[in-house]
């Protein structure tokens, strides 16, 4: 990506490796609720503008979509794109009775990502000894031209992919700061590499 | 003091243990408790305190003690977690709550004990707020559809006005035509008939010199065929039967058009009367059968006789040019099936064909006069358009489908009491209301 990434070499190993064992904590939370294994991919981390966060995320097939905000020291949005496919599998782990009806299927995507988001999020501020809350997620159906006239030019965001092993379903968390929780990361991380 | 607040807030507040035992509860949810059950609900398992979504409740508490973690529920996806009536069971709209739950993670402070507390808030009005505000986007989509509709009928019976129209300033068009015409063609037919005759006797006269040759002199006989050779009597002889025959001919092809024409402007003059269409077809059927052999011939009626109100000539006129188009889009092998289907106020007669059917781009100008696809000379383009005028006259109406390869179906429908056809101006506005309302509705 030809944008400079607001962090330099070092703040962003930093911060990789500790979305990795955040993330590893998120996939052991659900592992340990719908007892199954769970695959995880290096996180990724980069500097998108509004345009390139809606095609990273929004112009995948067949997937719902969420999002999800926080506050507290950091503030931002977590968005989650989950796959159409095997949610009947993760259904009937989570204990769901089949057939499953419309709303069934919405609320198993919403709990999905308030589980993950919410385990890497809370792993994500413990080690930087930020305090977060999140709030409830939401559908979310995105629209292109909605995202070519957002205000923002850049933003960090930390994508990371979950796969259950036994079925085809996966699941992409992506994290977005705003600005001024960036800079205050920024210095956290600083602190910590000190 | 906190205690009283917490008491008193307008959410749902209840704390359970590890086991999903009850440990505390607010105002909010002991007023909902059964009246008996008010001072013995501690200690009490949660599921079976409010019963109803009791697995779901258990889930989601069992995932906020496993996970350290909150929970979230909306109304739109489990409206009633608790089974709580309305908090206005008297002028609501709703008789059960719509209900957000939320469940925290939390720590009993002295004993370090694991506890989940439920948060739950009412939102039955915005709930019902949501659903009316929902009804009426599908009442506006449902009338969108329909207004949707009405253009796209609105469109075909413009189209179908347009087309009227052309037809009518045509008829009109080809009737002062045929007139203007008829009268030349009269003497001209007249004075070729005669030429024929006179050409006619000069070759006797002539033939009559050739054979008297031989009694003539010599001179004489020189100069006679001197005149023939001079003249190219041979072939004059040869060629003017055949240019007289060729005229005639040619004379005849200009006095069907004309009448063809005269057809499509229908100057009837047998009226109104009663016409028995299933006889017309039968009819129909054996008169073109004789001409077009190939196509299987079949006829279809549940009834002896359909009969109805109209004029005969230009009725026979236009099923004839449907059939006879039928008939010739079957090349070898195929058939031909004629319907008649009686209703009340009305006749329809399908006229199907298994021949090569019309083209998407042409099937639009059928009824256009003088639109043929066939070589020059063989065809006038009038016979559908002449089809087209005559069940117009009578109100009623014609369509077309087609499909290339596969056939062809004509629909007429024919009212059986045509409007009153007064010659008075006021009839004729009435019968253009008319014609407007068959177009639109038929």
């Amino acid at each position: 990506m030809s944008i400079v990434l607001p962090l330099d070499e070092e703040q962003r190993d930093a911060l990789q490796e500790l979305l990795n064992i955040s993330m590893g904590q998120a996939a052991n939370s659900l592992a340990q609720l719908i007892e199954t294994k769970i695959d995880i991919s290096i996180p990724k981390i980069s500097a998108v503008t509004p345009t390139q966060l809606y095609s990273l995320l929004f112009e995948t097939e067949d997937a719902f979509y969420t999002r999800q905000s926080f506050l507290g020291d950091v503030h931002g949005e977590v968005m989650s794109v989950l796959s159409q496919a095997g949610l009947s599998e993760v259904a009937t782990l989570m204990d769901y009775d089949e057939p499953l009806s419309k709303e069934d299927i919405q609320e198993i995507i919403l709990e999905l990502c308030n589980i993950l988001a919410g385990a890497c999020l809370a792993g994500l501020s413990d080690q930087l000894e930020l305090a977060t809350n999140l709030n409830m997620p939401t559908l979310f159906l995105p629209d292109k031209a909605n995202f070519d006239e957002l205000q923002w030019q850049h933003s960090l965001v930390m994508e990371v992919q979950f796969i259950i092993a036994i079925s085809s379903f996966s699941m992409r968390v992506v994290f977005c700061l705003d600005d001024e929780s960036l800079a205050r990361m920024k210095d956290t991380l600083d602190e910590l590499l000190a | 003091m906190f205690e009283q607040l917490v008491g008193k807030l307008p959410v749902g507040i209840g704390i359970v243990d590890e086991n999903f035992k009850v440990v505390y509860l607010n105002d909010f949810f002991l007023d909902r408790l059964p009246y008996n059950m008010r001072d013995c609900y501690k200690e009490t398992p949660v599921v079976e305190l409010f019963q109803g979504q009791g697995k779901f409740l258990k889930r989601r508490l069992k995932s906020v003690f496993v996970l350290q973690h909150p929970s979230f529920s909306y109304w739109e996806q489990r409206p009633h977690i608790f089974p709580f009536k309305s908090s206005r069971p008297i002028t609501g709209e709703e008789t059960q709550m719509y209900q957000n739950m939320e469940i925290l993670p939390i720590k009993d402070k002295n004993t370090g004990q694991k506890l989940a507390c439920i948060f739950l808030q009412d939102v039955t009005a915005q709930a019902s707020y949501f659903r009316a505000q929902q009804k009426l986007s599908e009442a506006l989509k449902k009338e969108h559809e329909a207004q949707k509709k009405l253009i796209r009928k609105l469109d075909t019976a413009q189209s179908q006005l347009i087309q009227a129209e052309k037809m009518a300033s045509t008829g009109q068009l080809a009737a002062g035509i045929a007139h203007e015409i008829n009268n030349p063609i009269g003497f001209v037919n007249a004075n070729l008939n005669t030429l024929e005759q006179y050409a006619s006797h000069l070759i006797a006269i002539c033939d009559g010199v050739q054979g008297q040759l031989e009694y003539f002199t010599d001179e004489l006989k020189e100069q006679i065929d001197a005149l023939f050779e001079s003249n190219h009597y041979d072939l004059l002889k040869d060629d003017i039967t055949e240019l007289i025959g060729e005229s005639t001919d040619g004379l005849t092809r200009v006095k069907d058009i004309v009448e063809n024409l005269k057809n499509f402007s229908l100057e009837t003059t047998e009226g109104v009367q009663i016409v028995d269409i299933c006889a017309v077809c039968r009819q129909l059927i054996t008169l073109i059968s004789a001409q077009y052999s190939a196509p299987q011939y079949k006829f279809e009626c549940e009834h002896e006789k359909v009969e109805v109100m109209g004029n005969p000539g230009p009725l026979k006129q236009a099923l004839m040019n449907v059939m006879i188009n039928a008939a010739q889009a079957i090349k070898d092998k195929g058939f031909i099936k004629l319907t008649v289907l009686n209703s009340p106020k009305s006749v329809t007669i399908k006229i199907l064909d298994s021949g090569c059917g019309i083209p998407t781009k042409h099937l639009k100008r059928v009824f256009e006069p003088f639109f043929t696809t066939k070589p020059e000379g063989q065809g006038q383009g009038l016979g559908l358009s002449v089809a087209y005028t005559a069940i117009e006259q009578h109100h009623g109406k014609i369509s077309i489908s087609s499909k290339e390869a596969k056939g062809t179906v004509v629909e007429i429908t024919i009212p059986k009491q045509p409007a009153a056809q007064a010659p008075s101006s006021e009839g004729d506005e009435e019968n253009k209301e008319n014609e407007a309302e068959s177009l639109k509705f038929g």
